[in-house]
């Protein structure tokens, strides 16, 4: 019984997704179902801020409850409570499905967190990014939005198979597919291939290069809305759940850190290449975060609790900013010129925006900072040469990524807009959204120290 | 007192912000007040700074990220002090001469006391972190100054200034990243003494190189230089005067507060180089100023040769070069300040800074002439002005350090670039000031009385520092010789 205790906060989600299917017949109709939501999520962050760390293993030891788990989970139901009180202020039409949708996504990004056991893993990835390809092509109408959620689920059920072919390796392997037993050191080249394919999986999950070529078009066919949930969400649950999955296996494996070391120095390089010229901002977001995982696997290849943690707090750190750009974009177009003059017309938005910017950058003291500073630290600390060329490489594209984001600060201080756009009607809870993003971006760099210490439990 | 002086300006900005938008002479009013009070403050803490002492004052220390040593540490020397005041002192005459801004001064005034409060903490901060997020907080709203409110190519002005200074702060993080690794503190002052015995020649060479590409951007040394003129041409200015006066110190104070004392051996192995490229500066930055057409981009040139004199002071390694250096910082912060606000006068009137165009300054304004050329004076190292403190010992440390070796004809080169400096100034001052007046300037008014306040101070301390060495010196000296033994040249 105290297990389903434990896990109260994911069925607080699952409450407010059945709430929302069924929201036609139910009080308060479509908005009420995301006011309800947006309530519920809230009330999960709570509960999972509140969850003491460690002591038991409910459901078998599938899932644990350590630091890591608990940051994770209060990110996504946050990150979840910001999406849905925006949804709530300006959600278009029928939005119903999507909330719920949306529930199933965070409900599957917790777990996502929490498993430390590989089948687990699969359903949860599943569960996280099924409604995803759905919520990209929310908007039927789109034949673009359609093309985009097309290539989502091809692509992600393609990652998802080798992944689970990678899985059936460890298994034969090992004979378990709990993480503890999951030494394959004495596999040879078998234990590399069967690693390679789990990881495979989860690089395409993130969009790590060379696996990112679908997000930019994913995105770029979508409404900034379905991006804003889609691309942060599920990779908050993505980091941990990397860096659980590699502390379990790649130290068993010789050449496993030097695989994610070259991962996360090419991803770097093309996120940030990528994303320099794009002049929308979905598809620029998506080159950029494609380069966020970069920076991410940076921590992770160092194979060092250091750089675990560093790596969840960076996932961290990048979605908080990320949901409140895209939810701007969602307000103003997703085409870069479409922000020209927001300074005039909305000066405390495109404030907000700046912050967001500047800590996605890296410029303290904000949240991107303290992560970017800490997988540094994590990096330089692993004795190799390549991993100090490695650093250097990646600060000096935070630079080039830095060239970009002032792109879109340029657009709404300094360019002038091509046609005076409609006005925005104003709207408490989409400000409030924005509000807690940036608040979040400010309150987790302020406050890095006990936010590191919160995670010094990495569960093995 | 420290967290107040820095601190302050925030809450300024915060209210300059927040100031109904009918009002739009509240802001300045509200920034002037706050910067006297600053300045006051930090008057005050002059009076009470006691010189003998060479430990850091005014010391507040608490911890801000126990888990890996982070610390909220502030303190003052003898090293910052001199600095400290020309920030708060610029800042307040910034907002002065910036008081005919019509173009949203409630956004212009927050974002110059935003960049008191990065500049003010980037001198008192001693914990490297802290350091670091003061260092980059200076970049944001000078971005928005030159990039809102600069002349026509502000876009690229600003977004070159913004990237190439970044680009050099971020191998600098990576040096303190380094550094931390290898000895695990962040605490300048503890690094000072403890870390070079740690560190093996072949780290120091390593993390002096990253440490001085975050300075060397910002001094800016040759050929590191390529923002500037860029960024002071385009910006409005009181920002040229900040950026000038203030941010390139940041860069001088860097190698003075951690290059130097934190990796003696590694500033060993570099010395050399430094000095070359330091009398690079000087000479590049004279020549090119020669050649310049526009009065602000000369002045902007002459500061890369003025700084590659603090350079060459602190390439010395010896407290004489080092008291040189310190002298030229706040020299140059005085009279390139003064020349900035003088170009800007004509700017505002005449509406060019074509030197062709401009002829006869002192025949239609003779005060503003008068002015300019005094700060020209002091700015090409007129015995009895400040200028030529900073020039003297500096190149007086480099003799000592180099005098009797074959490395002479470095400094007997950069000896000439004062010779080159009094040519393109008197040369600037001959085409601009003397002469018939030229038709652009006719009919112009002289200067005003709320101008007279903006310069007054920096005329008063150029001479009063010019000719008693020891007001300045004073409080540099006993830092210095505690940093010349660190070095131990």
């Amino acid at each position: 019984m105290s297990g389903y205790l434990l896990i109260l906060p994911e069925i607080l989600l699952v409450v407010g997704a059945l709430w929302a299917l069924f929201a036609e017949i139910l009080p308060g109709g479509d908005r009420g179902s995301a006011w309800l939501g947006a309530a519920l999520s809230a009330a999960a962050a709570v509960l999972s801020a509140l969850q003491g760390v460690g002591g038991t293993s409910p459901f078998g030891s599938l899932l644990v409850f350590d630091g890591s788990a608990r940051l994770a989970r209060v990110a996504i139901a946050v990150l979840t409570t910001v999406w849905l009180l925006w949804t709530a202020g300006r959600g278009k039409g029928r939005v119903r499905e999507a909330v719920s949708l949306a529930f199933f996504t965070a409900v599957g990004a917790m777990f996502m967190a929490e498993t430390r056991d590989l089948i687990t893993l699969l359903v949860a990835v599943e569960l996280s990014t099924v409604p995803g390809y759905v919520l990209i092509g929310y908007r039927r109408g789109d034949i673009r939005g359609l093309e985009g959620a097309l290539k989502y689920f091809l692509l992600s059920m393609l990652t998802s198979l080798v992944m689970l072919y990678g899985f059936s390796f460890l298994y034969g392997l090992t004979g378990t597919t709990h993480y503890d037993g999951l030494d394959v050191s004495s596999a040879g080249a078998l234990g590399v291939l069967a690693l390679l394919l789990s990881l495979v999986g989860m690089f395409a999950k993130l969009s790590a290069a060379p696996f990112h070529f679908w997000t930019p078009d994913a995105y770029a066919g979508s409404d900034p809305w379905a991006v804003a949930f889609v691309s942060t969400v599920p990779k908050v649950a993505g980091g941990v759940a990397i860096v659980r999955l590699v502390a379990a296996v790649v130290p068993s494996v010789a050449t496993g850190g030097v695989v994610l070391l070259v991962i996360a120095g090419v991803s770097v390089v093309l996120g940030n290449l990528g994303a320099r010229t794009q002049t929308d901002v979905r598809r620029l977001m998506a080159y950029s975060g494609v380069a966020h995982t970069g920076y991410l696997l940076l921590g992770v290849s160092a194979l060092s609790d250091k750089g675990f943690i560093a790596a969840i707090f960076y996932a961290v750190a990048y979605a908080a900013p990320s949901m409140g750009v895209m939810l701007v974009a969602a307000e103003e177009g997703s085409r870069l010129d479409a922000f020209n003059g927001m300074a005039q017309r909305r000066p405390a938005a495109a404030w907000g925006v700046v912050v967001l910017l500047l800590s996605l950058i890296g410029i303290p003291p904000l949240a991107g900072f303290f992560g970017k500073f800490s997988l540094f630290a994590a990096a330089l600390a692993h004795s190799g040469p390549s991993y100090s060329a490695m650093v250097v490489i990646a600060v000096a594209m935070s630079v080039v990524s830095a060239a970009y984001y002032l792109r879109i600060v340029r657009a709404m201080f300094f360019a002038e807009p091509a046609e005076e756009p409609e006005a925005l009607t104003r709207s408490v809870p989409a400000a409030a959204a924005l509000a807690i993003c940036v608040l979040a971006v400010f309150a987790v760099g302020i406050a890095a120290g006990p936010v590191f210490s919160g995670l010094a439990t990495l569960g093995r | 007192m420290l967290t107040l002086i820095v601190f302050l300006p925030l809450v300024a900005a915060a209210v300059c912000a927040l100031l109904p938008k009918q009002q739009p002479t509240w802001p300045r009013w509200v920034a002037a007040v706050f910067a006297a009070v600053d300045l006051a403050l930090v008057g005050y803490v002059i009076a009470t700074f006691d010189r003998a002492q060479t430990a850091p004052q005014f010391v507040e220390k608490f911890a801000w990220v126990p888990m890996v040593n982070i610390n909220y540490y502030l303190g003052v020397d003898g090293i910052s002090l001199p600095i400290l005041f020309l920030s708060a002192l610029l800042t307040l005459l910034a907002v002065i001469g910036s008081w005919k801004i019509d173009k949203k001064p409630a956004f212009y005034f927050s974002m110059l006391m935003l960049l008191q409060v990065g500049m003010n903490g980037v001198f008192l901060a001693l914990d490297f972190v802290l350091f670091y997020v003061f260092w980059e907080l200076v970049l944001v709203p000078m971005y928005f100054l030159i990039a809102q409110w600069g002349g026509e190519r502000r876009e690229y002005a600003s977004i070159k200034f913004f990237l190439y200074t970044l680009l050099g702060s971020v191998f600098m993080l990576v040096g303190v990243v380094a550094l931390y690794l290898k000895t695990g503190s962040f605490d300048i002052m503890w690094l000072q003494s403890h870390a070079g015995p740690m560190l093996s020649s072949g780290v120091q060479w390593w993390l002096f190189l990253a440490f001085f590409l975050g300075f060397a951007v910002k001094v800016p040394v040759w050929p590191l230089h390529t923002w500037l003129p860029d960024a002071h041409v385009e910006a409005p200015t009181a920002a040229s005067v900040i950026l000038a006066g203030v941010l390139l110190k940041m860069g001088t104070y860097g190698f003075m507060r951690v290059s130097l004392p934190i990796l003696p051996s590694g500033f060993h192995q570099w010395q050399i180089a430094l000095a070359v490229l330091a009398m690079i500066s000087i000479v590049y930055g004279a020549a090119v100023a020669f050649a310049q057409t526009d009065l602000k981009k000369l002045v902007a040139y002459s500061s890369v040769s003025h700084m590659g004199f603090a350079m060459l002071g602190i390439a010395s390694g010896t407290a004489i070069g080092l008291n040189g250096a310190m002298a030229v910082n706040f020299s140059h912060g005085l009279t390139t300040g003064m020349l900035f606000f003088m170009v800007g006068m004509v700017y505002d009137r005449a509406h060019t800074r074509e030197i062709a165009k401009l002829s006869g300054l002192a025949g239609q304004m003779p005060v503003i002439a008068g002015l300019m050329a005094f700060a020209s004076f002091a700015s090409m190292g007129l015995p009895g002005l400040s200028g030529f403190i900073g020039e003297f010992l500096s190149l007086l440390g480099a003799w000592g350090a180099w005098g009797n070796s074959h490395m002479a004809w470095l400094v007997g080169i950069s000896a000439l670039g004062v010779l080159f400096g009094a040519c393109y100034i008197l040369w600037m001052l001959q085409r601009v000031v003397l002469g018939q007046p030229s038709y652009v300037i006719a009919d112009l008014p002289d200067i005003s009385v709320r101008e007279i306040v903006v310069a007054a101070p920096l005329v008063v301390l150029t001479v009063a520092v010019g000719l008693n060495w020891n007001l300045l010196l004073g409080y540099v000296d006993p830092a210095v010789r505690v940093l010349e033994k660190a070095v131990g040249v």
